[in-house]
């Protein structure tokens, strides 16, 4: 077989499928037309390697074309002013203080996770990573929130060409594990989430943070013509072919045989010195633009890069180095073999940036140059072999597909009181979405940099309890830090994907405000089914509302993000999963709060109002009762209650603080007491029946440790801003004690809650 | 010497990553630290103290420390033989502690230098953990990195890693390192107690031992991180920047 054919796209539409097929570019009959007319017109057919490209360019995965007419709709119309360049690249930049910004990134790398657990959330952390050294900036942390079917699902019900879900959380988590701690950033965030839903779709999303001097930030954008290609990093191999394509439809059963080589093999210990090598070229002014390889690998980069400068690239394609040879040339360009970076570089600089490459041991080749026409042309042993107009190349086209609305059990529901309130809180702390989660956290280096300010586990040693966000503290020299959370509820989100993803949003800002930290910018992973399905593309649609719902009204926007559709396998979509990853600013991070009851006698508050709002709650899933009323958001309500605790934190006077989600206040209570090993008193003083009040998981909530003698002036700053409060009770014993109306509802050891929370996870996975 | 002229040399490859938080230790004690990348070293002449950083150094794909270990052997190991001999002192933390114990640094008794006889074993959970660990300083102030930490301080420092189980190859060095003084720290609970065992001894090493330096006194590795607790006070008042403190006073007395 030649290295490069041509392939004639002037056949019949069953022909035009059948070249999608064979050539799996997975482009549709549509596309297939525009892409034949545009060769009409240069007078030619394509090669092989043309239809590639294309291919690549024009996936989901790179041009968000199902998404990106609902997105410029209905969420990015929001600003903040501490934005500095949001959306337009691979990670956003927002102000950190007069001379630095901080860089956000989220992802998701799902289909790769359902096929090779290991290698797919690896190579995802490495992908994230490039992403927000591809600024110029320094990766300070990495969040990783992934979703499961149960670890207990029984086998039976596993479909064929479906790996059971406790083998895919366990090989996810070593794969985070194992790239994330060798290449030195903490991993300091995330959550676990179970649902049936994920059952052969699991969804690995990952998120990085980096910091950068405000002088050093860099573009992924070519500089002037005459300056050079540089690919640094490994080699190029059959690995990760077609990734984008195929992460751009649904699984079936043959995926995992048919698709295993679209998963690349990660290798953190070239991306390590990597890092530090382009950080290092950078700092010296040495590069015009920096851009990392992901989705597409060389045909998105190189192309995408020089549109962006205004111009074209040349490329020699012999120059690529090869981790095996016989590569097809169509294979080097659209390889996502990790590891990679391209910079353009000035011609006098080239030997510099050569040299710092080869001190570190990272191979570094030259592999073209920019042109002045905005072309693309590429030349194999001196053969021209592609030759495009690179705008009608990495344009994509753009869909307003059709949705329609799905009928959700949305309503309320009745059920009965229960008789043991002591058993209802054990089994709710067991459940594998409220567990502690230290099972996955102690498996992460959450601390290496020496920056983590406030871990994921908070309280005494080997006592620890959850965090509400973790916090970074990035410069030597400042005491500012970052607050880093992420959040979505899928059971919220299959009963009514609006107010899920708007509880998505609250919960995330709840996060942040529990430490003390003023949402400052938020980043979304929109995981959803097929797009072209009407019912899939309603969920996503309705989601993106119910994001901007919020969004519109709290001061910061969305300044990055991802989509990822068609998770779908042989088990059916997953739930609609809007991932939202917070990022919070604390001017002085020695005034953070933390989870953990700190002492006796002191005040215990909720903030918020309480609401029968228990659909997709722990409480009803315990029950086995579908539907219910999800949690609604008032982002004024949100906004204002933020607000005034932030204040009060900054004045030192709430002790401990941690919102309420998961298995309402009974469960939030449960962790405070576990941290430090201290009990509670509280009687409920609400209107709904005993059982609601405990477990509603309405939004915009958190519970509060007071000293008595700050109580005026902790309730006259609550009031100011009109923020409902109730005093609950008083911390101190070794026991939680809950009444209401004269009647004691729940009695219980603080150690007999921590033993059936801590154990699940541990148990099941070993 | 005055602080200021106190040079540290922190080593660094592919996968060493806790260069930073080591150089930021010694760099907030007023001391001069610099990165060296074992590609660009030329001796340690200048150096009076040699800092081996924590992390994956070559992906530890063969041994922990193993690589790095055999890398530094290679290129300079008269010089560091040299360097011990005369004194001037040398640190690994976690990854650094792994290298020191595959290059025969540690437990480094004085007849045999460069006699490898311990390996730091897989932890019996035989997985990676991170948890914060409570020490004991059990030395007799032997230790060069310790000796501003009176005997008997518990400390909070912060473990990160997946092979820290200290195994020697014969029984009777334990008594041997212990007849000479050389184990520094032992794990402990919050109450100073080191008969606790699991997850307070998080990699189930014998005798609890956490931290060790050779007959001299000044080759010293601790699996925990203490750079990671420079700032976090306990209610001895001490942190993990009594480490840094401890080594920057031995080299500006003796030198």
């Amino acid at each position: 077989m030649p290295d490069i054919f041509e392939i004639d796209l002037n056949v019949s539409e069953e022909r035009l499928k059948g070249i999608s097929e064979e050539t799996g570019t997975g482009l549709s009959l549509d596309e297939l037309k525009v892409i034949r007319d545009y060769f009409v017109k240069e007078g030619r057919n394509p090669k092989d390697i043309e239809l590639q490209a294309l291919g690549q360019a024009w996936s989901e995965h790179c041009c968000y074309k199902s998404s990106k007419y609902y997105l410029k709709r209905y969420l990015f119309n929001f600003d903040a002013p501490q934005n500095l360049f949001v959306i337009k690249e691979d990670a956003g930049l927002v102000e950190f203080d007069k001379d630095h910004a901080y860089a956000v990134a989220l992802e998701s790398h799902n289909h790769p996770s359902a096929i090779e657990p290991y290698g797919g959330a690896a190579t995802g952390i490495g992908g994230i990573l490039r992403d927000v050294v591809c600024m110029g900036a320094q990766p300070i942390a990495l969040v990783d929130p992934i979703f499961f079917a149960p670890p207990t699902t029984s086998s039976e019900l596993i479909p064929k060409g479906v790996k059971h879900p406790k083998y895919i959380f366990s090989g996810v988590v070593d794969g985070i594990r194992d790239y994330g701690n060798r290449v030195g950033i903490p991993t300091v965030s995330g959550m676990t989430a179970f649902h049936k839903g994920y059952l052969g779709n699991c969804l690995v999303n990952v998120g990085c943070v980096g910091i950068v001097k405000k002088k050093d930030i860099v573009y992924s954008r070519v500089g002037n013509v005459g300056d050079i290609y540089v690919l640094a990093g490994g080699g190029t191999g059959r690995d990760g072919i077609h990734g984008v394509t195929f992460a751009s439809k649904e699984l079936d059963d043959d995926s995992q045989v048919s698709s295993r080589s679209a998963v690349q093999v990660g290798d953190p210990i070239m991306k390590e010195p990597l890092i530090h090598a382009c950080l290092e070229a950078n700092e010296k002014k040495l590069l015009t633009g920096l851009k990392d390889l992901g989705g597409g690998g060389l045909s998105c980069v190189v192309g995408e890069m020089a549109l962006a400068g205004g111009y074209g690239a040349k490329v020699t394609l012999e120059n690529v180095h090869l981790k095996e040879k016989d590569l097809l040339p169509w294979e080097i360009w659209v390889s996502e073999s990790q590891e990679r970076m391209m910079m353009s570089v000035r011609e006098k600089d080239l030997n510099k940036v050569l040299k710092i490459f080869r001190k570190w041991d990272v191979p570094a080749v030259v592999i073209g140059k920019v042109i002045q026409e905005k072309r693309l042309l590429i030349e194999w042993h001196g053969e021209t072999i592609f030759d495009m107009d690179l705008e009608f190349l990495t344009e994509g086209p753009m869909y307003k597909r059709p949705f329609k609305k799905v009928s959700t059990r949305n309503e309320n529901v009745e059920f009965g009181e229960p008789e043991d309130y002591n058993g209802t809180l054990l089994s709710l702390l067991k459940d594998y979405n409220c567990a502690c989660d230290d099972w996955v956290v102690r498996q992460y280096d959450f601390e290496v940099r020496a920056r983590t300010f406030s871990p994921p586990l908070v309280g005494m040693e080997n006592c620890e309890t959850h965090a509400d966000a973790s916090i970074i503290k990035p410069l030597e020299d400042s005491e500012r830090g970052l607050a880093l959370t992420s959040d979505v509820n899928p059971h919220f989100m299959v009963l009514d994907p609006f107010w899920g993803a708007a509880s998505a949003v609250d919960e995330a800002v709840r996060n942040l405000v529990a430490v003390g930290a003023r949402p400052h910018s938020f980043a979304d992973c929109l995981n959803f089914g097929n797009p072209e399905k009407p019912e899939k593309m309603w969920e996503f649609v309705q989601a993106v509302q119910g994001l901007a719902h919020v969004i519109s009204k709290i001061g910061a926007t969305f300044v990055s993000g991802n989509v990822s559709l068609y998770n779908e396998g042989p088990a059916g979509a997953c739930p609609p999963t809007p991932t939202i990853m917070g990022i919070g600013l604390i001017d002085d991070v020695n005034k953070s709060v933390t989870t953990p009851f700190k002492g006796n006698g002191n005040l215990i508050y909720i903030i918020g109002n309480t609401k029968d709002e228990l659909g997709g709650s722990a409480y009803l899933r315990y029950r086995g009762i579908a539907g219910g009323i999800v949690p609604r958001v008032n982002p004024y309500e949100l906004s204002n209650a933020s607000f005034s605790l932030i204040e009060l934190m900054g004045k030192g006077m709430v002790i401990s603080c941690h919102d309420i989600s998961e298995g309402g206040i009974c469960c939030t209570l449960a962790e405070m007491c576990i941290g430090n090993e201290i009990g509670a008193a509280i009687t409920l003083k609400g209107k709904l029946r005993p059982d609601k009040e405990l477990f509603s998981e309405s939004n915009t909530r958190w519970i509060c440790e007071i000293d008595p003698n700050d109580r005026a002036e902790f309730e006259d700053g609550l009031r100011a801003h009109q923020v409902a409060f109730t005093i609950l009770g008083a911390t101190g014993g070794d026991r939680l004690r809950m009444a209401k109306d004269g009647k004691m509802l729940v009695d219980i050891e603080v150690k007999s809650m921590k033993e059936a929370w801590q154990r699940p996870l541990w148990d099941i996975m070993g | 010497m005055e602080t200021k002229d106190i040079n540290v040399c922190v080593l660094r490859i592919e996968g060493t990553n806790n260069e930073q938080e080591i150089y930021d230790s010694f760099k907030r004690l007023g001391a001069n630290p610099s990165f060296v990348h074992l590609n660009e070293f030329k001796s340690l002449e200048n150096f009076q103290c040699l800092m081996i950083p924590g992390g994956f150094s070559s992906g530890d794909y063969i041994r922990a420390g193993a690589i790095f270990a055999s890398r530094i052997r290679s290129r300079f190991w008269d010089d560091i033989k040299d360097f011990v001999r005369d004194g001037y002192a040398i640190g690994g933390i976690c990854n650094g502690f792994q290298v020191l114990v595959e290059l025969g640094l540690l437990p480094g008794f004085s007849r045999s230098i460069g006699k490898v006889n311990a390996c730091l074993a897989e932890n019996d959970s035989a997985r990676f953990e991170c948890r914060h660990t409570v020490l004991k300083h059990v030395g007799p102030n032997k230790c060069v990195f310790t000796r501003a930490l009176p005997e008997n301080e518990v400390l909070v420092i912060p473990s990160a890693h997946a092979e820290g189980k200290l195994l020697l190859a014969d029984d009777k060095l334990y008594e041997r390192m212990e007849k000479n003084g050389q184990i520094v720290f032992r794990y402990c609970d919050r109450s100073g107690r080191t008969d606790c065992g699991y997850p307070w001894n998080p990699n189930g090493s014998p005798q609890n031992i956490a931290g060790i330096c050779n007959e001299k006194g000044n080759v010293f590795g601790m699996m925990p991180h203490p750079e990671r607790a420079f700032y976090k006070e306990n209610a001895n008042g001490h942190s993990g920047k009594v480490i840094f403190e401890s080594v920057i006073n031995y080299i500006g007395e003796r030198f």
